[in-house]
């Protein structure tokens, strides 16, 4: 039996909102690719497995948000230096130059752990409702709004502080300066 | 429970109920008031949430996807006996 021609269409027309999640969490633009890529291929292959008229787009989420855990899991002490590198990927877009702003927001978000920062996307920008997001990550609904509600007020506190030392080299720098001039 | 908000309600010793109340009025009041959705429209977070997702969304596609998925096509249509690695 050979896949339909909607299925792989479905699949295509899904790459852009599953890059942007895949570069949400791996915070580095070509692994995020490479998440895709291998979401693609999982997807593929069990494509049986997936009824016709549910929500395709969560059942990829699914997959790749399963495939980026295992990845991580295998190497776990890498993953921990990427940070600096997803700024210097994605600022090669010209149109984000200028955004200070959302640079701002882009290096505070990676800040926040993977499960706030998974939650806050998938709530905030990818449009699943709370049910939904609850069953891409495996989890209780409540845990979902409890992760959002702490990604929000985390980015909140970090962006006014940041906000507030324009010079400052990075949200998490001035966020360990000021509170320590505090203390 | 009761044992942190009497911590937390030093300078109202004598209104520990009100303090109890308060708190839980505030907890309440926010999941239930649909107008305050903490990332809708008329939140800065949401905004600024929605504007980094949808700059990635429309990002270039490289072609490698597209290719991938034809190719998967073609294996399958060729024998699907033959499963590649």
């Amino acid at each position: 039996m050979s896949a339909s021609p909607s299925f792989r269409d479905g699949l295509l027309a899904a790459v852009p909102t599953l890059r942007a999640f895949a570069v949400s969490l791996a915070k580095n633009a070509d692994r995020a690719d490479d998440l895709v890529q291998e979401t693609l291929v999982k997807a593929w292959d069990k494509q049986d497995s997936f009824q016709p008229g549910t929500n395709l787009k969560a059942w990829l989420f699914t997959i790749l948000r399963n495939e980026f855990y295992s990845q991580m899991r295998k190497r776990r002490r890498e993953v921990e230096d990427s940070d600096g590198s997803i700024t210097a990927r994605l600022s090669i877009h010209p149109a984000q130059e200028g955004n200070s702003d959302l640079n701002d927001f882009r290096r505070a978000l990676a800040l926040l752990p993977e499960d706030q920062r998974e939650a806050i996307i998938l709530i905030g920008a990818s449009g699943f409702s709370y049910e939904e997001a609850a069953e891409i990550c495996g989890c209780a609904v409540g845990t979902i709004k409890c992760r959002v509600s702490r990604a929000r007020s985390r980015l909140q506190e970090i962006l006014s502080i940041s906000g507030e030392g324009d010079f400052g080299p990075d949200a998490i720098t001035a966020q360990v300066t000021n509170s320590a001039a505090v203390a | 429970m009761t044992r942190m908000f009497k911590d937390v309600g030093q300078d109202a010793d004598d209104e520990k109920g009100m303090t109890y109340q308060k708190l839980d009025k505030g907890r309440n009041g926010s999941k239930r008031n649909p107008a305050a959705d903490p990332l809708g429209p008329n939140s800065e977070i949401g905004r600024k949430l929605r504007q980094y997702y949808d700059e990635l969304i429309s990002e270039e596609v490289p072609d490698r996807f597209s290719q991938l998925l034809n190719q998967l096509q073609q294996q399958e249509q060729q024998g699907s006996t033959a499963k590649k690695d």
